[in-house]
């Protein structure tokens, strides 16, 4: 229990078992296959000295914890505004955060954490070489009012206490069991099917090196295999795989939006979700950089969208999956939730707004590009090869779907502004809407081609600290007209973007 | 806030980017970029030496080496005589204009009250004709940042010193 900040002090003492466990998985995952190689072929002789290694590893791993621990502190220099970490085994590291350059402080709970019971604490910054502090072990009261301490930069630095700081708050949106369900059954399909072929190619990867350690024969488990393949017809091999792309959909839904409920604290949200592993993040609304929301066509029917609020990526130099904290995933809001949710984040104004389609000739380059070349391509390969010429027939329903993509993709495409907002709006079968307040804008581009200029049409790219927006064959005269206008809005308002 | 008014705003009456003189670079970078040019082309073609006198196969294929390569000089010659000529910036009261592009011709405007960090870089050749390269940053990624190079280094330092200045204003007055 803590709650005054201001001294160097050290994390919870429980960080050493978990900075410790934390390490010896870590070695532990890179050593698994070797050392399991080792028992199988190794004998029982040598089993001891395995034994005796294994147990210098974890002793070392706790070692370095401890020391870990023991140089690790933290403290808040109230009169700076700074987060001021000191840090290092052997080397001295100060890492000093301003508190305005705070970007979110997530609150996690990994398994073992959450049987110790602790909590970790990680701070994103704006800094722009993205760097990132964690803190491994911290007792939940103190967790909760460090993270307030951090994001309320103009408040006085004086103690909040909180007892029971979740179950106050009046969560605004709970996504309920049902709502998951049809999320799983309806989204993600592409991750879910990166997943699985990632999966499968661990399995044959790893499989064959187990296999060569067992020195069976291949052409044996080739039989075996392609007997099974023909004992099953195509269509069952599809329909398994297709079962097991909607249970990995379901699992990974399940898994990551379990109990997904967004409150109101103070002046951010807060979102808190997680099956094992529960998971808070606080953020402020302002720091928001680019709202979006998608629905497909049965989520439509369902009355169900996928909103993600982006923040700022800093530092180039991130992982992906440490990039994912900069963009929060809620799926599953019905309309009115989502209206709601935008309300919050954006303000009440209006989202109506003068809309801006494109010219025609959008259609020319993908078109050439995805259905012409290709097919001509295809016909000029399949006309001199005589296995591939029966096959010819198939490039009439691929130009014709093609086609009628590109189509859709063109019809989708616009933006609308008005004084308060730019939304953007586009897409085939995921139809998403990116909305943008004009004080976010970092940069503005114009692009145009020689040979448009004479029928004025033109590109715009709105460049963000979230990413991009792009605007692809509009009226040129129009656009030079908006980017004027945004110029005015950012360089006259002059509003903080962050 | 007492002298607030909040008027319906003419956007006919904006003051347009797009009509703006830009600077061109000074005529001493096309020699740069001519310096630039010839080193790379000298070190392409001792590659293309060491290759045809190691390789066997290529000894009969002389001519289309050295058409080929006479062909890639001359290409990048007038690209990059193209490009130079498309390049242009102008540094207004509040943004940075940056217009550049061979095929497409790209427009970037930065606001001055967006700008992160400011970097001047002198290369080697540059310096002996007194040029610099201008680099601003923001926050919106790699495709948010400009470089505007072959630009005199005493316009370029007070261009850096001026939205220098102007940076640290505007940070005091946002609202």
């Amino acid at each position: 229990m803590n709650t005054d900040f201001s001294l160097p002090q050290r994390q919870s003492a429980y960080g050493i078992i978990i900075m410790a466990a934390n390490t010896a998985v870590k070695i532990g995952r890179a050593i698994l296959l070797p050392l399991a190689i080792l028992f199988i072929k190794l004998q029982a002789v040598h089993f001891l000295y395995v034994m005796l290694s294994i147990v210098a590893i974890i002793l070392t791993c706790l070692l370095f914890a401890y020391l870990w621990y023991i140089r690790f502190t933290f403290f808040l220099d109230q009169h700076k505004h700074e987060f001021v970490i000191n840090k290092g085994i052997f080397s001295r590291d100060q890492i000093t955060i301003q508190l305005d350059k705070i970007q979110q402080v997530n609150i996690n709970q990994s398994i073992l954490q959450k049987i110790i019971g602790v909590y970790g604490l990680k701070i994103d910054t704006a800094g722009a070489d993205g760097e990132e502090v964690s803190i491994k072990a911290i007792d939940e009261v103190s967790a909760y009012n460090l993270k307030e301490h951090l994001l309320s930069r103009k408040a006085a630095f004086e103690p909040v206490l909180k007892n029971e700081h979740t179950t106050h708050e009046a969560s605004f949106l709970k996504i309920s069991y049902p709502t998951l369900l049809k999320v799983g059954l309806t989204s993600h399909y592409g991750q879910s099917l990166a997943i699985l072929g990632a999966f499968f190619y661990f399995l044959i990867h790893e499989g064959r090196q187990v296999l060569e350690v067992f020195d069976v024969d291949k052409g044996e488990i080739k039989n075996t295999m392609l007997s099974l393949a023909t004992l099953f017809s195509v269509t069952i091999i599809v329909i398994v795989l297709l079962t097991a792309l909607l249970i990995i959909n379901l699992v990974r839904t399940f898994y990551k939006y379990f109990e997904l409920e967004i409150s109101k604290h103070n002046q951010s949200l807060l979102l808190s979700s997680g099956l094992f592993a529960k998971k808070n993040t606080l953020i402020s609304p302002n720091k928001v950089q680019l709202v979006k929301y998608s629905q497909n066509y049965f989520q439509t029917k369902m009355n169900l969208l996928n909103v993600s609020l982006r923040q700022a990526q800093f530092g180039r130099g991130k992982k992906e999956h440490e990039m994912q904290g900069s963009s929060l995933e809620i799926p599953g809001c019905s309309t009115i939730e989502k209206n709601e949710l935008i309300k919050m984040i954006l303000g009440p104004q209006s989202l109506a707004g003068r809309t801006y389609i494109p010219d025609w000739r959008f259609l020319n380059l993908p078109i050439f590009f995805n259905v012409v070349l290709p097919v001509i391509v295809f016909l000029i390969i399949a006309l001199n090869i005589p296995q591939i010429k029966p096959w010819i027939g198939l490039t009439i329903p691929y130009i014709l779907i093609s086609i009628s993509m590109i189509y859709i993709s063109y019809k989708k495409h616009c933006i609308m502004v008005n004084e308060n907002f730019i939304i953007k709006k586009s897409g085939i079968w995921d139809i998403s809407n990116e909305i943008v307040q004009p004080n976010k804008i970092q940069a503005i581009s114009t692009f145009q081609y020689p040979w448009h200029k004479s029928v004025d049409v033109g590109h715009l790219c709105l460049h963000t600290a979230a990413g991009q927006i792009r605007f692809k064959y509009g009226n040129y005269t129009q656009i030079k007209n908006l980017v004027n206008y945004w110029l005015y809005q950012v360089e006259y308002e002059n509003k903080d973007w962050m | 806030m007492d002298s607030f008014t909040n008027e319906t705003i003419d956007l006919e009456a904006l003051p347009k980017f797009e009509s703006i003189r830009l600077y061109k670079p000074h005529p001493n970078y096309w020699k740069v970029i001519r310096i630039h040019l010839s080193i790379f082309l000298l070190i392409l073609g001792i590659c293309c030496l060491l290759l045809f006198k190691s390789v066997k196969e290529l000894e009969n294929q002389a001519l289309l080496i050295t058409s080929a390569y006479i062909f890639i000089a001359i290409v990048l010659f007038l690209i990059l005589k193209l490009s130079f000529k498309k390049r242009g910036y102008a540094v207004r009261t509040h943004d940075v204009i940056y217009k550049s592009g061979i095929i497409t011709e790209t427009t970037t405007i930065i606001p001055l009250n967006r700008i992160q960090h400011i970097e001047l870089n002198e290369g080697i050749f540059s310096r002996i004709y007194k040029l610099g390269k201008l680099q601003i940053f923001t926050a919106g990624g790699q495709t948010g940042h400009m470089h505007i190079a072959g630009i005199p280094i005493d316009e370029a330092k007070s261009i850096r010193d001026v939205l220098l200045k102007k940076i640290d204003l505007l940070d005091q007055h946002i609202r």
